[in-house]
């Protein structure tokens, strides 16, 4: 499907990963400008943004803010929000979760020591649980429908983040890992999550992993 | 669509919107009130995919996450733009919402009584934001030329905001009066007037 070339803004976060990712994968031309934190401080580009934020992502006329937004919009435009209003429904539930746990994630990354780790990981079973079970037995091989979606590219992301945090913490759960091996056995995320592109930029600027 | 049903804890939380925006949109709906001690047993918790309330029931279909609630609501009732164009920006407008209401939360149930007043003072540099998307939109609504579920959410958001502080809207005339034009819609002034309402704290924890 024909899209327009898409610019996106953003500095190197680990939230606009999952827009990128999403893009790569379809094959989706974009530009993309980063920002970093010096130019970020010294520029009027914040007062700019509506809501005082990155990413900001073009689209023709459209200027969009919020990565979810964006993300959404992208989405509908490339046919990854299911194949009707009930699967559309499911998909917001299932990324609603998601960035639940990526905003825990983040949180727990920007603590200026690692104390909260261990609590962290001790609840994280608890919060990959649903989505093994969502995963498991004869469903499919997608987190709703028979197609890749919108949450799917989230919770990749989310799942390749938290093996860097913690290697094993996928042990417990078969359908995640087989989950995430297929996805990211897809020949443009293959070649994404190879490329120097992904491996040098860090999953959240300047904090450890 | 419908018959709808809501399961929840006796408070207004995470189901203010939807309810405000079900109402307006004319529709009826049956509420499952949980008690707190009943859910800490365990067994309605299990049942939800994410542990979590609310849960809305429409007809067969069980959806859970409040902001999915709402855009499975925008889509059912034509609350979601025009077109793509739109949709886009309510759904930025509702994310931005999303990060007040977070914001919000997060003083009520862990710093009510520190961080209050600092809340209150940084709360301006928040609101401007919806302020000049509302004033710019000239028609009383975020995103074109009717209510969307991203209004509803900001609607009530400033409800709560208004209890927490009466005068938070005296320096942003356009979100003032957005406030009163969706109070005065007559299905939303029913709902507003109604014990339904009334008797429901906002939030769990009886701060607001």
């Amino acid at each position: 499907m024909y899209l327009n070339r898409i610019s996106m803004v953003c500095a190197l976060t680990g939230r606009a990963e999952v827009i990128r990712v999403m893009l790569k994968d379809q094959g989706a031309e974009f530009d993309e400008k980063v920002i970093t934190m010096e130019m970020w401080k010294e520029s009027t580009l914040k007062a700019s943004c509506l809501f005082g934020q990155l990413p900001i992502f073009e689209d023709g006329d459209l200027t969009l803010y919020q990565t979810n937004a964006i993300r959404r919009h992208l989405a509908r435009k490339l046919g990854l929000y299911g194949k009707d209003q009930r699967e559309a429904a499911l998909i917001d539930m299932m990324d609603e979760a998601i960035q639940d746990l990526l905003n825990k994630y983040i949180k727990l990354m920007f603590e200026k020591d690692d104390s909260g780790k261990e609590g962290y990981l001790k609840a994280l079973p608890t919060d990959l649980k649903p989505f093994e079970k969502t995963l498991s037995g004869d469903k499919g091989s997608f987190l709703v429908g028979d197609k890749i979606s919108l949450a799917d590219y989230a919770l990749v992301i989310l799942l390749i983040h938290h093996q860097v945090l913690s290697p094993p913490c996928l042990h417990a759960f078969p359908s995640l890992q087989s989950y995430l091996k297929r996805l990211c056995a897809r020949p443009n995320l293959h070649a994404y999550f190879h490329s120097d592109d992904f491996k040098n930029r860090p999953i959240i600027p300047g904090k450890r992993t | 669509m419908g018959p709808y049903t809501i399961t929840y804890f006796g408070v207004r939380g995470r189901c203010g919107a939807m309810r405000i925006m079900m109402a307006d949109q004319g529709q009826e709906w049956k509420e499952i009130v949980v008690d707190f001690a009943d859910w800490m047993k365990g067994d309605l918790k299990a049942t939800c995919v994410f542990g979590q309330l609310p849960k809305l029931e429409d007809g067969g279909f069980a959806l859970y996450q409040s902001n999915a609630i709402l855009r499975h609501l925008g889509r059912n009732h034509d609350a979601y733009g025009k077109d793509g164009k739109e949709a886009a920006l309510i759904d930025m407008m509702c994310d931005g919402v999303e990060d007040l209401r977070l914001k919000y939360v997060k003083m009520i149930y862990q710093e009510y009584d520190t961080g209050k007043d600092v809340y209150i003072k940084d709360l301006p540099n928040h609101l401007d934001k919806f302020e000049a998307v509302m004033a710019k939109n000239k028609t009383g609504f975020l995103v074109g030329d009717k209510p969307s579920f991203a209004d509803y959410s900001l609607f009530e958001v400033l409800l709560n905001h208004l209890v927490l502080c009466s005068s938070c809207l005296d320096t942003f005339p356009s979100l003032k009066s957005f406030v009163e034009k969706m109070s005065a819609r007559p299905k939303i002034k029913t709902f507003l007037d109604s014990e339904a309402y009334k008797k429901l704290p906002i939030n769990g924890n009886g701060k607001q």
